[in-house]
């Protein structure tokens, strides 16, 4: 199957420092979780993904069209999706309004045929009945869903999605997760997220990425079989763990290599994760 | 719009209809707006109206305008700036674009706005004796900040959005820009208008206010769109303190408002704009280099 997407060799200095380091991957239909910790790059991969920045060196393929020239940019971007990490608004627009702003900006200029669009993605994000609402007065998670339906609009081939459930509160995050599951259907979708309860429930693939370098790249289950035999419960926290954490029943759950005799766990996608990061910035409370 | 009342029947209380002509032209979809959208608002509440427009259109299209008009139904109703703009006859999509810029909003214009007539009391004050320089010096400034807070990652919130988008980031650029700049030297324009008696000295701002602006836009490309006008400002601000030392005489002219001057300031304002086509595909990609 050809891929959706197509990277090799990205990488990308802010300053001093490397924020993408010799990055490959090949994205085809579904949802992939692009997980990892704070500074990791995983903004800047999706940035340069989404043709908002370029590479400073590698290059990459989006549907077979190349973003370094300027007709192939245009291409990729007429079937683009993005919702960045912190999604701006103007503030004296109604719900239509930005996504119809947005849609124009997407080249659908035909009133009719631009609002029928813009009508169709707000029902889909499960905002028709606040459509006329102004955006200021929307709950965050509105807000989020808004965005969602911008990048929605043109019915992209590719959809990348920033951190889309940061900030939510459950009930809400659940809701956003089932709009990215519908959207996901016939799509590419990259999403970024430090939450591995996000990948688990929506990705089919999952590439960790730490100090701007790939980590980890294949399926969740994969990922959690990193951890097979490697997590153990103890009454205090295992010294030789490489991460261990009180849980709830006030017993320590501790990741690494098992002593003797260890009293071992089911692993989760979360330990193959901390596993994989391996003192690349993962942050567990011990 | 060519409507006419057919046989005093009301159409929805409305007291008219729209031509039949008109009819043909809406089944066609050869309406133009802003036709089209009166058409559509009358199509909702007029029963006579729809029942000829099904008689002179063919099914398939007729299925088009109800869709059409179901849309504009769920359209909110544009706020003052778009509605004066479309009555303007300015495309929907372009005023809905300068709707959301910074610079044409109105706390920005009423800024501007009390800034110049500030400037211009003072200016009136001296009496028409001397040089209006503070109003010279400053007038050039306000499109420049106009056109610098209209586009960026700092001042639209959209922007990030924007860059990604397929429409060409100097074409939303331009269409933005020549909008701030058409305000800022309408407002300066009629301030000049206050101050009769310093004759054409009054207007040779104008050709110092596109050089500066167009200065800007075209180091934006390399520079960002809050350094690029800063150094601009800062640069314009610098000269004119240099020109006023070195100035002969109290009621001379600063060398920027002397016919010399004038000549730099449109020599600059043509290399710069050849200078922003140049790098116009510089605009298609984010600005803001941080992470």
């Amino acid at each position: 199957m050809t891929p959706t997407v197509s990277a090799s060799g990205l990488s990308l200095r802010h300053g001093g420092t490397r924020a993408l380091d010799d990055v490959s991957l090949r994205l085809s239909a579904g949802v992939t979780g692009l997980l990892g910790p704070n500074g990791a790059g995983k903004t800047t991969l999706l940035r340069v993904l989404a043709t908002a920045v370029p590479a400073d060196r590698g290059s990459f393929t989006v549907l077979g069209h190349d973003p370094g020239t300027s007709r192939g940019r245009q291409e990729v971007r007429r079937r683009l999706g993005y919702l960045p990490q912190t999604p701006g608004f103007h503030p004296d627009f109604t719900a239509f309004e930005f996504v119809d702003y947005v849609a124009i900006l997407k080249e659908l200029t035909d009133r009719a045929a631009r609002h029928r669009e813009v009508r169709g993605v707000l029902d889909e994000a499960g905002l028709g009945d606040v459509r006329g609402k102004r955006i200021r007065k929307l709950s965050g998670g509105m807000r989020q869903r808004v965005a969602l339906a911008a990048a929605l609009v043109g019915d992209p081939a590719f959809l990348v999605l920033d951190e889309p459930t940061v900030g939510l509160d459950p009930e809400q995050r659940m809701r956003f997760r089932e709009l990215i599951a519908r959207a996901g259907e016939g799509r590419t979708v990259l999403l970024s997220t430090h939450q591995t309860e996000d990948v688990a429930m929506l990705c089919h693939r999952v590439v960790v990425l730490a100090d701007g370098t790939v980590r980890f790249d294949g399926t969740p289950a994969e990922l959690t079989a990193r951890a097979a035999g490697r997590v153990w419960s103890s009454d205090g926290r295992d010294p030789g763990a490489k991460a261990g954490w009180r849980t709830g029943l006030g017993t320590f759950r501790n990741v690494g290599d098992p002593p003797a005799g260890a009293d071992l766990l089911e692993p989760t996608l979360e330990d193959g994760y901390l596993l994989t990061l391996d003192g690349a910035g993962a942050e567990v409370t011990a | 719009m060519t409507y006419g009342t057919t046989g005093g029947t009301s159409g929805g209380g409305t007291g008219w209809h729209v031509s039949e002509e008109d009819l043909r032209a809406y089944a066609r979809g050869g309406l133009p707006a802003p036709l089209l959208w009166s058409a559509d608002t009358h199509l909702t509440a007029c029963a006579h109206c729809r029942a000829v427009l099904a008689d002179v259109s063919d099914p398939v299209a007729l299925d088009g305008g109800w869709e059409r008009l179901d849309a504009e139904l769920d359209a909110p109703r544009p706020g003052f700036l778009e509605s004066l703009l479309l009555r303007l006859g300015i495309a929907d999509h372009t005023a809905r674009l300068l709707a959301a810029t910074p610079a044409l909003r109105r706390s920005w214009l009423g800024a501007v706005t009390a800034v110049l007539l500030l400037t211009v009391a003072v200016t009136a004050g001296y009496g028409t004796g001397g040089s209006p320089t503070l109003f010279l010096a400053l007038a050039p400034l306000l499109p420049l900040a106009g056109v610098a807070l209209s586009y960026g990652p700092a001042l639209d919130p959209t922007y990030e959005m924007a860059v990604v988008a397929p429409t060409h980031g100097f074409r939303l650029l331009m269409i933005r820009t020549v909008a701030a700049l058409g305000a800022g030297l309408g407002l300066n324009g009629l301030a000049t208008l206050a101050l009769p008696g310093y004759g054409l000295r009054a207007l040779t701002w104008l050709l110092p206010a596109l050089a500066l602006t167009a200065t800007a836009l075209a180091l934006t490309a390399r520079l960002g769109p809050v350094l690029a006008p800063s150094l601009v400002g800062g640069g314009w601000i610098a000269l004119l303190l240099t020109a006023d030392a070195a100035r002969a005489g109290e009621e001379d002219p600063l060398a920027p408002f002397t016919a010399a001057g004038q000549g730099v300031s449109a020599a600059v304002t043509a290399l710069a704009a050849a200078l922003l086509v140049l790098l116009r595909d510089r605009f298609d990609l984010n600005s803001r280099s941080t992470p």
